[in-house]
């Protein structure tokens, strides 16, 4: 976007360090509130990840007694909300923050100062969630179903600190997401029709219709569960029904893991096509398969619920319909596969997350959609099944893409590159660790182990399985800390990365690294959706190619872009 | 800290850094409505605002029928009336204070009467919340009042803020303070305004109104 030339030193500076605080209470930059949304993310992913591992010490043996139950009780529940709403979702606004506005070609959000209302409501629910350790943290778990979240259950105010937590931090991201699809339909660059653009602009944009849809829908139960507690009122408890708060909980709940997994695969779709040297396979397909998901994920809810003795109808629509939205999902993991088949492959560390984010989030899909078939579901609900389900899925999933973004993206904010000696035995301890520690979580679910208990007895195996779980989860937090350390030391003495490191071909890579306030100072042509690509090859551009397959039956491929020596 | 050459190698056709700056300055954005941005935020904001009324509505219709108090039947809509019809009225009093905004005086008088038709319902919910809790229709009496007393308060809020904004509006205008820069926000503001009167209509009809399933 061309706005007052941006001096060519402030341009081209390696990195542009804040000069006081007052700089981050007070940007109103999308560069800047991304940054800060990806450090309030980790914060708080380390909080969590802390918990966890007092909680994994709890487990290790059978009889342990570290922790006690009411205290183990208010650890799952800080673990859950933190990792939810304070690490992962924060992550994933914050690279949709910095990334969007770039990819599109725009200059800033539609709102900067609404974005960065949205930014500081965020961090401000996460303060009040801590807060109530001052008075007796929540213990319901994060979706605190009544009515044991109501009064005579939960007596402390723990509950009302978490309910206004979710309050803040749900209002801070609607906001942010009416932000995110203001400014995708207007700002998009001359040339950037909406099939034209980056893949992980599409899953944001459509992901921002999931957070106007869902999140509210938290906040009308939140707002009656406080009725409830602070005025006695009976939606939930005294007359009203407590499964009523389940249905609403999990008409957000479902969409939410959604909403956990979209701009995860936005990354994925655009790391494995750089690093296949090939455009992504059936662009159309990815975009369009996520409007489906957007709308099926608000339909299959309540296969949260089967437990709850549905009619049998309810059941099997909602067990039909968790079968059908696997459809959609397949076809992305297809299409990456399909992008890396014959491509030119190129194992740098946001490759390597990547491939084990294909490999992991399959994974965790197949046990997702064996939960539609009601009598396995009956069988292994509230067991540690589920829990290695899910983690398999917001962990083995959406954290891999996070890491594999990370990578990708930090010599484009910081201008430097980060370190691959650090960063290749980072890799394989946080996959080799979080393997160990969830894989066999899917053995004890299915032993019978119960999900959300304190300890549990000596029966055969279990001690086993649940030392080998906590041992593993050490392994995969040690190669966190050095993926920490990685960004620490990389951010002040890694390569000079230059404008386009991995010679990618979207438009945040034709800015320098990092970019100047305003972002571009030039913006080339756009016809397809990788000008730098049409820019550098003027005599072959994307637009005047076929866009499925070329007839030769070598794929996308160019051959220029094989060239490498591996 | 990796001082080896990366293990991409440089692909020889490709530069390292693009030259962009050779090329024309493009045109700004795609713009896809005349409308202002505050209008689109705002109505975004609605939808989702939409959703949360929607969710607070079905759980008091599917409630009511448990409901074993003084229920509906301590509604007294003879008199919120008078009040309701205050409220839409202020609708269209802030369609006139938009059509005369390029005369400040009269555009700002007219945003203050909407904000003042906006406090006298308040004060008319204000009268009619201690009525109920005196005939002990309070938020914890049935089923049917805990979901009243939650719709009926959170369109209040509603009022509450946007007479406020409104108050705040028509005295800038009134001064000649706002002008066409602010466009985005007085548009955001009336669609906001004529949202919570819309809100009311179904709020009365369904629960002053309609019986109940």
């Amino acid at each position: 976007m061309t706005t007052a030339p941006v001096p060519v030193e402030t341009a081209s500076a390696p990195i542009s360090r804040p000069r006081n605080l007052t700089r981050w209470l007070s940007t109103t930059d999308h560069k800047d509130i991304g940054m800060m949304y990806l450090a309030l993310g980790a914060l708080f992913f380390l909080i969590g990840g802390v918990e966890v591992l007092i909680m994994r010490l709890q487990l290790a043996r059978p009889g342990n007694t570290l922790l006690e139950a009411t205290t183990y009780n208010e650890f799952f529940t800080l673990h859950g909300t933190t990792m939810i709403f304070l690490a992962v979702m924060p992550m994933l606004l914050g690279f949709s923050n910095y990334l969007l506005p770039l990819q599109i070609g725009a200059k800033d959000m539609a709102f900067p100062r609404l974005n960065a209302f949205g930014f500081w409501l965020t961090a401000f629910g996460g303060i009040v969630l801590y807060l109530s350790l001052l008075e007796g943290p929540p213990d319901a778990g994060w979706f605190a179903y009544a009515p044991l979240s109501e009064r005579p259950f939960s007596s402390s105010l723990g509950t009302d600190f978490w309910a206004a937590a979710l309050l803040m931090m749900g209002m801070g991201t609607t906001l942010t997401a009416l932000n995110i699809i203001i400014t995708t339909v207007r700002y998009r660059a001359v040339g950037m029709g909406l099939w034209k653009m980056p893949l992980f602009s599409w899953m944001v944009f459509v992901n921002s219709f999931i957070i106007a849809f869902a999140l509210p829908s938290l906040s009308a139960a939140l707002i009656m569960l406080e009725v409830d507690r602070a005025l006695g009122g009976r939606f939930f408890q005294g007359g009203g029904s407590p499964v009523l708060w389940q249905h609403y909980f999990w008409l957000f709940g479902h969409p939410e893991v959604y909403i956990m997994v979209l701009p995860a695969w936005g990354i994925i779709s655009e790391v494995i096509p750089v690093f296949s040297r090939k455009p992504i396979f059936g662009y159309e397909f990815v975009a369009g398969s996520t409007v489906a998901i957007a709308v099926l994920s608000f339909a299959v809810y309540a296969h949260h619920m089967f437990a709850v003795g549905f009619a049998r109808p309810v059941n099997l629509a909602f067990a039909a319909s968790t079968m059908l939205i696997a459809i959609p999902t397949g076809i992305k993991v297809t299409n990456w596969v399909a992008t890396l088949w014959k491509g030119s492959i190129r194992m740098t560390v946001p490759m390597m997350y990547a491939i084990a984010f294909i490999v992991q989030f399959t994974f965790g899909g197949i046990t997702g959609v064996s939960f539609a078939v009601l009598p396995i579901d009956w069988q292994l609900t509230d067991s540690y099944y589920v829990v290695a389900h899910f983690h398999y899925v917001l962990m083995g999933g959406t954290l891999f893409a996070l890491l594999s973004g990370l990578h990708f993206y930090f010599p484009k904010m910081t201008g430097r590159m980060l370190s691959e000696g650090f960063g290749k035995p980072a890799f394989w301890m946080i996959t080799l660790g979080f393997n160990g520690v969830f894989l066999v979580q899917h053995a004890l679910g299915m032993m019978g182990m119960p999900r959300r208990v304190y300890t549990y007895p000596d029966l055969p195996g279990w001690g086993a399985l649940n030392m080998f779980s906590t041992v593993s989860a050490f392994v995969l937090g040690l190669g966190l800390v050095l993926t920490l350390i990685n960004i620490v030391i990389s951010w002040r003495m890694g390569r000079i990365a230059g404008d386009n490191p991995w010679q990618a071909w979207t438009l945040e890579w034709a800015t320098t690294s990092p970019p100047p306030r305003g972002n571009f100072v030039r913006l080339p042509p756009i016809k397809s959706s990788r000008p730098l690509w049409d820019l550098a090859h003027p005599e072959d551009p994307d637009h005047q190619r076929p866009t499925r397959h070329d007839q030769q039956g070598k794929g996308h491929i160019r051959p220029e872009e094989k060239g490498h020596e591996q | 800290m990796s001082s080896k050459p990366s293990s991409i190698p440089m692909i020889p056709s490709v530069s390292q850094s693009l030259d962009v700056s050779a090329l024309p300055l493009p045109p700004e954005h795609m713009d896809a409505s005349p409308r202002s941005n505050g209008f689109w935020g705002m109505a975004g904001f609605l939808v989702t605002d939409t959703v949360i009324f929607l969710l607070l509505l079905v759980a008091n219709i599917y409630l009511r029928r448990y409901s074993h108090g003084p229920a509906q039947g301590a509604l007294d809509p003879g008199t919120t009336i008078w009040f309701s019809l205050g409220l839409w009225a202020s609708s269209g009093a802030l369609v006139l204070a938009d059509y005369f905004k390029k005369q400040a005086k009269v555009s700002g008088i007219l945003y203050i009467v909407t904000a003042a038709l906006g406090f006298v319902f308040l004060y008319g919910q204000a009268q009619e919340y201690i009525k109920l809790n005196a005939q002990g229709a309070t938020v914890d009496a049935d089923l049917f009042f805990t979901g009243f007393y939650t719709l009926t308060g959170l369109h209040g809020l509603h009022v509450a803020f946007g007479a406020l904004a409104l108050l705040v509006t028509g005295m800038l205008r009134f001064r000649g303070l706002l002008d066409g820069r602010r466009e985005g926000f007085t548009a955001a503001l009336g669609l906001y305004w004529h949202f919570v009167d819309a809100v009311w209509v179904v709020l009365f009809l369904l629960l002053y109104v309609w019986g109940g399933p």
